[in-house]
């Protein structure tokens, strides 16, 4: 795999720990897919789990000001986030 | 005061009793079924198996406030002086940073995790309701905060000397340790990482394997 087909896989079954979505439903994510808000499951304290667990698996540091509502809001915008993050 | 402890028994004498360290914080909400799953497959493997109440947490009538990372090492120490017989302690994740204390036969931990990470992530669930309330706070200001009072952390509201034990708790080492995580290939466990979901579940293959890999231990630790 390449590097972004890995951040995409791991970030996948990441939100599949911790949202409990079931290897289908994470698969079936798209850039567009709502998450915080959108996902009844994703709440402040899952927000705080897939931060931990993304510094965790991805090998990242992420400081809490570089955190806005945004990166949440979709999967496209969280994979892109975390590409960002891993190319640094 | 004395804690909760759900005990589970053999019939007949206990080849040893596995203390279960439970998770701290919501991660022992989040596990409690599949532990308890575990216990019970290892009662009928002929273990006794207990699971105490952490002071403040669970059914304990302790404000959780009044209660320190020490607290909770003593307890565990109380719980264990309590044992007749060999004794086995198995943690699972935070469980690890306050299971050291007790003299044992054996040791295990699932996933043990280091207390810095763990504040961590509590913090940042309360940033992340914090921006929701339209209110800023940073992981800077909570800990400025931290210093002098009490903070509400995800629906936990911890001490200023709970908050300064735990963001410095590390896992002690022990011997004899037999320390597994998840995933596939030597030492680990198969299994979903319950501890990390947002909302509860169970994983009934996950607690077998749990007790199988927890009675297989022993036995490579001299209990029969």
């Amino acid at each position: 795999m390449t590097e972004p087909d890995t951040v995409d896989a791991t970030l996948r079954a990441l939100l599949a720990d911790v949202l409990g979505l079931g290897e289908d439903r994470a698969a079936a994510l798209t850039a567009d897919s709502g998450l915080f808000g959108a996902l009844p499951e994703f709440d402040s304290m899952a927000v705080a789990t897939v931060l931990t667990e993304m510094e965790d698996r991805l090998g990242i540091l992420i400081d809490d000001d570089e955190i806005d509502g945004e990166i949440f809001e979709t999967y496209g915008n969280l994979l892109a986030f975390s590409l960002r993050k891993v190319g640094e | 005061m004395a804690e909760h402890c759900f005990r589970i028994h053999p019939t007949g004498t206990p080849r040893a009793t596995i203390l279960i360290v439970p998770p701290l914080f919501e991660e022992a909400n989040r596990t409690r079924r599949t532990l308890v799953l575990a216990m019970r497959a290892l009662t009928a493997d002929g273990f006794a198996a207990l699971l105490p109440d952490l002071p403040g947490q669970n059914e304990s009538l302790v404000p959780l406030e009044k209660v320190e990372l020490a607290s909770w090492q003593n307890a565990l120490a109380e719980a264990a002086a309590t044992i007749d017989g060999p004794l086995i302690i198995a943690s699972l994740r935070g469980g690890a940073l306050i299971d050291h204390y007790p003299k044992a036969a054996a040791r295990w931990r699932l996933a043990p995790i280091g207390g810095a990470s763990l504040l961590r992530t509590l913090m940042r669930a309360r940033i992340a309701a914090d921006r929701e309330a339209g209110r800023t706070s940073s992981l800077d200001s909570l800990q400025a905060e931290a210093s002098t009072v009490p903070l509400l952390l995800a629906g936990n509201r911890l001490s200023p000397a709970m908050i300064a034990q735990l963001g410095s708790a590390e896992i002690q080492p022990v011997a004899p340790l037999r320390s597994v995580t998840l995933g596939s290939g030597a030492d680990v466990i198969a299994g979903t990482p319950l501890w990390l979901r947002a909302e509860p579940g169970e994983d009934a293959a996950m607690a077998k394997a749990i007790a199988a890999d927890i009675a297989a231990w022993s036995k490579t630790c001299g209990i029969s």
